[in-house]
């Protein structure tokens, strides 16, 4: 039972994981169509970043220094690299950012060395809490309280500012967003370094959890993306929930058979491909890109 | 290809052609001999050289899908990894103290076409990401499968140390892992260096190679060009999209696997790392750095990655950066890969191969081409029926209860205001969409369920609001593609022939553009045609797909006065051949050529008559008028 209560909690951070990096990807689709394989990317520079300043200067600092070193990258990347894919149909964009997420991962491990890194918590959160029988590590839930209000942030964002509005908006109908013009550009640079911020932060928080070597990236990109399409590709609910789907999914297997955990999201990705084209809370209009 | 050699009446491979092909394979056979010495002063070994030749055939396959189908696929490993496991499974099991390189390489390859066939069923009608996941998923699954099997497959460790199969042809048993005799080339190595295995491979390539080159060149590849340019187009001029990316997908496998199985026997070792994710994306780096959608541009793409890798792991590990700069640079500078810096004359557009040299016809078309018209003109049974039509979308009924019957060889005219449902009204009629309820019967038979394709080899067409056409080609391929449906049904896996061979689709295709007054423009990039030629180059496109009934929707819309004159005149033509229905928002026309007019309203038929009639009568008046003058209205 308590391993039970366990893997549930597990679920729930790893989960929580997927949906921050779900999230980012479903803003950016909405607001640049662009189908974007390199968000791993930011999660694993935001974790190394993390790594280095936490071991250097400050726990504290890494959690400010991850999310901005990445947003910076990511506007670099918009500006330098992926502008022109925007128009392009999904497979180049899949191409290119496929590239920029190897050069990412190669770069990491040429400077980090391939070896699985981690850094320590401060003493003050490395204790456990306690509840009845379950003893869970405080640092976790914490991360998890700390993933679920910055969610709740993303969303008043996308509810609540204009910017949001514009990816509302281009979730729907991109060309009509675009045909009224406003300040496209500036909002799509805005939400695509938003969106690399998010992933860049739970790298970095969730490196003393998870630990980090160059290929967590596209480790973590990968259910991500099934999140994505599970809940649908452009729903933040959708994100949310399939997220803390296939979280579950994969702990709680891991639980009953470990080796089939690395497989089951897969299973469930094609039974709602097949079923549900448009994911559990999608909208069809957005399947066919 | 000379006008000559096409207008001749010939057999499915003429002399010209295997002669072409000879030579062809000829010029590869010395590139493949040539590489290995190559290679060698590069710092290359012969080993490698092999494994490029092997792994090349599975980038010449994957590029088949990705280039060719335009569908990238993020799961080839099961291919080839499963192709390797199988292959070594034969080996291992299948009568041991005889291995057969036959066996196994033949009997991989037929069992990953089959795991092709299985996973494309499902996959093909997903696009973009959605299908990079979906084969990523399933090649997981195969990973899985893979891991645990392990009496069979030896789990993570892989299968090591396999028994050397050997070759029978004829009364020899050719034993591939010995070497050539050797003969020192100085700087370029040692003949005998090279094992059996590298003759063996390379004609395994050139074969490969001479089928890409006659698969894309062929009927079948013009069709699969077609539809990764305009799937829509495609579908409604009677092509089975679905049915073409699957043929595509399981070929590609096959090659993929075909691959994998040669390798095992060679390296004499399966990694499991051969069925990994990461063995899905070297394919992916390889072609599109390589080129896709050309011939060679994968196997290029296989050796310069496959030589950094082997060479420059030794002295950098910075080598993967380099590899992933490369991979970034080719995709962001060369879209179409490195090959095209080699050589600018290439494959880029299969179908320009296609071309027939302008041959004016001034014949009269034979008998084929008049559109079956049986029941022409006021024949007792109508062509197209509708009952209780309706179309929702979510809680909005765009089209409610629609009783309609037009009977053989009326022109009639679908009219209303904005957001009356036409547009939903004719894709129901032409198939693009199912109805929510209520039936569409064509000569008496019901029709509500038939796909779009199918509907056209009814003989139901249609032109779009927005003209719907492959813009990268010309006018007469495009019409050429429309009569190429009607001639070789929804599918055909023509992989050998050329349609140019066809002359019923020239004659088809001539005609409808005769029809359209485009043969002016015969030859002109259909991307670069007026607004008005545009839209009646849609119009032949339908045409060209010897319809019984045309669906033209909005057919002058955008047209200046003149041409919309013009273009009035000929569809009033085409109505003397054939069933038309038009939906129209220019009055003139709509009153001016129609027998008879059937008004929506909000969904729904407000009435049908004659244009005399709708004139009159009140109630259009009332509903229609928000939207048209009274005196537009009756202009006509």
């Amino acid at each position: 039972m308590e391993a039970f209560f366990q893997a549930l909690l597990g679920g729930l951070v790893l989960g929580l994981i997927y949906v921050a990096i779900a999230v980012g990807l479903t803003i950016i689709f909405g607001t640049l169509r662009l189908v974007n394989f390199a968000h791993g990317a930011f999660y694993a520079i935001g974790a190394y970043v993390g790594l280095v300043v936490a071991q250097h200067i400050g726990v504290g600092w890494a959690f400010i220094a991850a999310p901005i070193v990445v947003a910076l990258f990511a506007i670099l990347l918009d500006r330098v690299v992926l502008r022109p894919f925007y128009e392009k149909e999904p497979t180049a964009q899949l191409l290119v950012t496929f590239g920029i997420a190897l050069v990412v991962e190669e770069s990491l491990r040429l400077i980090f060395g391939a070896t699985t890194q981690q850094y320590k918590m401060p003493e003050a959160l490395q204790g456990s809490f306690t509840l009845g029988p379950i003893t869970y590590p405080a640092y976790r839930l914490l991360f998890a309280g700390g993933v679920i209000v910055m969610l709740a942030l993303v969303w008043l964002f996308i509810e609540r500012t204009t910017y949001g509005l514009i990816v509302r908006a281009g979730i729907r109908d991109r060309i009509m967003v675009q045909l009224l013009g406003g300040n496209i550009r500036q909002a799509s640079t805005i939400v695509f370094a938003l969106g690399a911020a998010i992933a860049g932060l739970v790298g970095a928080a969730a490196t003393p959890i998870y630990s980090i070597d160059p290929a967590t990236g596209f480790a973590f990109l990968v259910p991500s993306f099934v999140v994505v399409v599970v809940g649908g590709l452009g729903s933040f609910w959708g994100a949310v929930l399939g997220g803390l789907l296939i979280g579950e999914l994969q702990s709680l297997t891991n639980l009953v058979y470990a080796p089939a955990s690395s497989v089951v999201i897969y299973l469930c990705m094609a039974l709602v491909l097949l079923l549900r084209p448009q994911g559990l809370l999608g909208e069809s209009e957005v399947i066919r890109q | 290809m000379s006008a000559a050699d096409n207008t001749a009446a010939q057999p499915a491979l003429p002399r010209s052609l295997l002669a072409a092909d000879l030579r062809f394979a000829l010029l590869c056979a010395v590139g493949i001999a040539l590489f290995p010495f190559l290679l060698h002063p590069l710092g290359g070994y012969s080993t490698l050289a092999t494994q490029i030749a092997i792994v090349s055939i599975a980038s010449i396959g994957f590029n088949l899908l990705l280039g060719y189908a335009g569908s990238l696929s993020y799961g080839h490993a099961m291919f080839y990894g499963g192709g390797g496991y199988i292959a070594a499974i034969l080996l291992l099991r299948v009568n041991p103290q005889h291995p057969n390189v036959w066996l196994c390489v033949i009997g991989a390859t037929l069992a990953t076409a089959f795991l092709a066939l299985l996973v494309g069923a499902v996959t093909v009608r997903l696009y973009g990401i959605y299908f990079a996941l979906l084969t990523l998923a399933f090649a997981q699954m195969v990973f899985f499968i893979v891991e645990q099997a392990k009496d069979w497959t030896n789990g993570d460790d892989g299968l090591q140390s396999l028994p050397n199969a050997l070759l029978p042809l004829g009364s020899w048993n050719i034993d591939l892992t010995a070497h050539l005799p050797s003969v020192d080339l100085g700087p370029f190595g040692n003949l005998g260096e090279l094992r059996l295995w590298y003759i063996f491979a390379g004609i395994c390539l050139i074969l490969v190679l001479l089928l890409s080159r006659t698969l894309t060149r062929s009927q079948f590849g013009e069709v699969l060009g077609a539809i990764r340019e305009n799937e829509q187009r495609s579908s409604l001029i009677g092509f089975n999209a679905a049915a073409y990316r699957l043929a595509a997908f399981t070929i590609s496998g096959a090659l993929t696997g075909f691959s994998g199985a040669l390798r095992g026997l060679f390296d004499g070792s399966i990694p499991i790392d051969a069925v990994g994710i990461d063995r899905s994306g070297s394919f992916v780096i390889y072609t599109v750095v390589g080129g896709v959608q050309t011939l060679f541009g994968p196997v290029a793409g296989t050796a310069v990655i496959m030589f950094l890798e082997n060479v420059l792991s030794a002295r950098t590990p910075a080598w993967r950066l380099i590899e992933g700069l490369i991979f970034v640079g080719v995709i962001v500078f060369l879209p179409r890969g490195l090959s095209t810096v080699l050589k600018q004359q290439r494959d880029k557009n299969p179908r320009g191969l296609f071309v027939r040299s302008l041959r004016p016809s001034t014949e009269e078309p034979d008998p084929l081409l008049k559109p079956a018209a049986e029941g022409h003109r006021g024949g007792p049974m109508s062509i197209i029926e509708t009952f209780k039509l309706g179309k929702l979308f979510g809680h909005f009924a765009a089209v409610r209860d629609v009783d309609f019957r037009v009977n053989p060889g009326e022109l009639r005219a679908v009219i209303g205001p904005n957001g009356a449902g036409k547009t939903t009204f004719f894709n129901l009629l032409s198939g693009t969409i199912a109805p929510s309820s209520g039936t569409v019967n064509y000569k008496g038979r019901e029709v509500s369920r038939s796909s779009g394709t199918s509907r056209v080899h009814l003989g139901i067409a249609k032109a779009f609001q927005t003209a719907s056409l492959y813009s990268d080609q010309t006018v007469r391929q495009n019409c050429r593609l429309a009569a190429l449906a009607r001639v070789q049904g929804p599918f055909k896996l023509q992989v050998f022939r050329r349609s140019t061979r066809l002359d019923d689709v020239d004659a088809l295709a001539e005609r409808a553009m005769t029809r359209l007054d485009l043969i002016g423009v015969a030859d002109v990039r259909a991307g670069d045609l007026s607004h008005g030629d545009k839209k009646r180059l849609d119009i032949a496109i339908a045409l060209a797909t010897q319809p019984q009934i045309l669906l033209l929707d909005e057919p002058v819309a955008g047209m200046s006065k003149d041409e919309a004159r013009k273009t009035e005149a000929l569809i009033r033509k085409l109505s003397t051949e054939m069933t038309v229905l038009v939906i129209e928002h220019d009055m003139e026309m709509v009153m001016g050529i129609s027998d008879s007019i059937t008004v929506l309203h909000q969904g729904t038929v407000l009435a049908t008559g004659t244009p005399s009639e709708i004139q009159a009568n009140p109630r259009v008046q009332e509903a229609y008028l928000g939207g048209h003058s009274e005196a537009e209205l009756a202009h006509g």
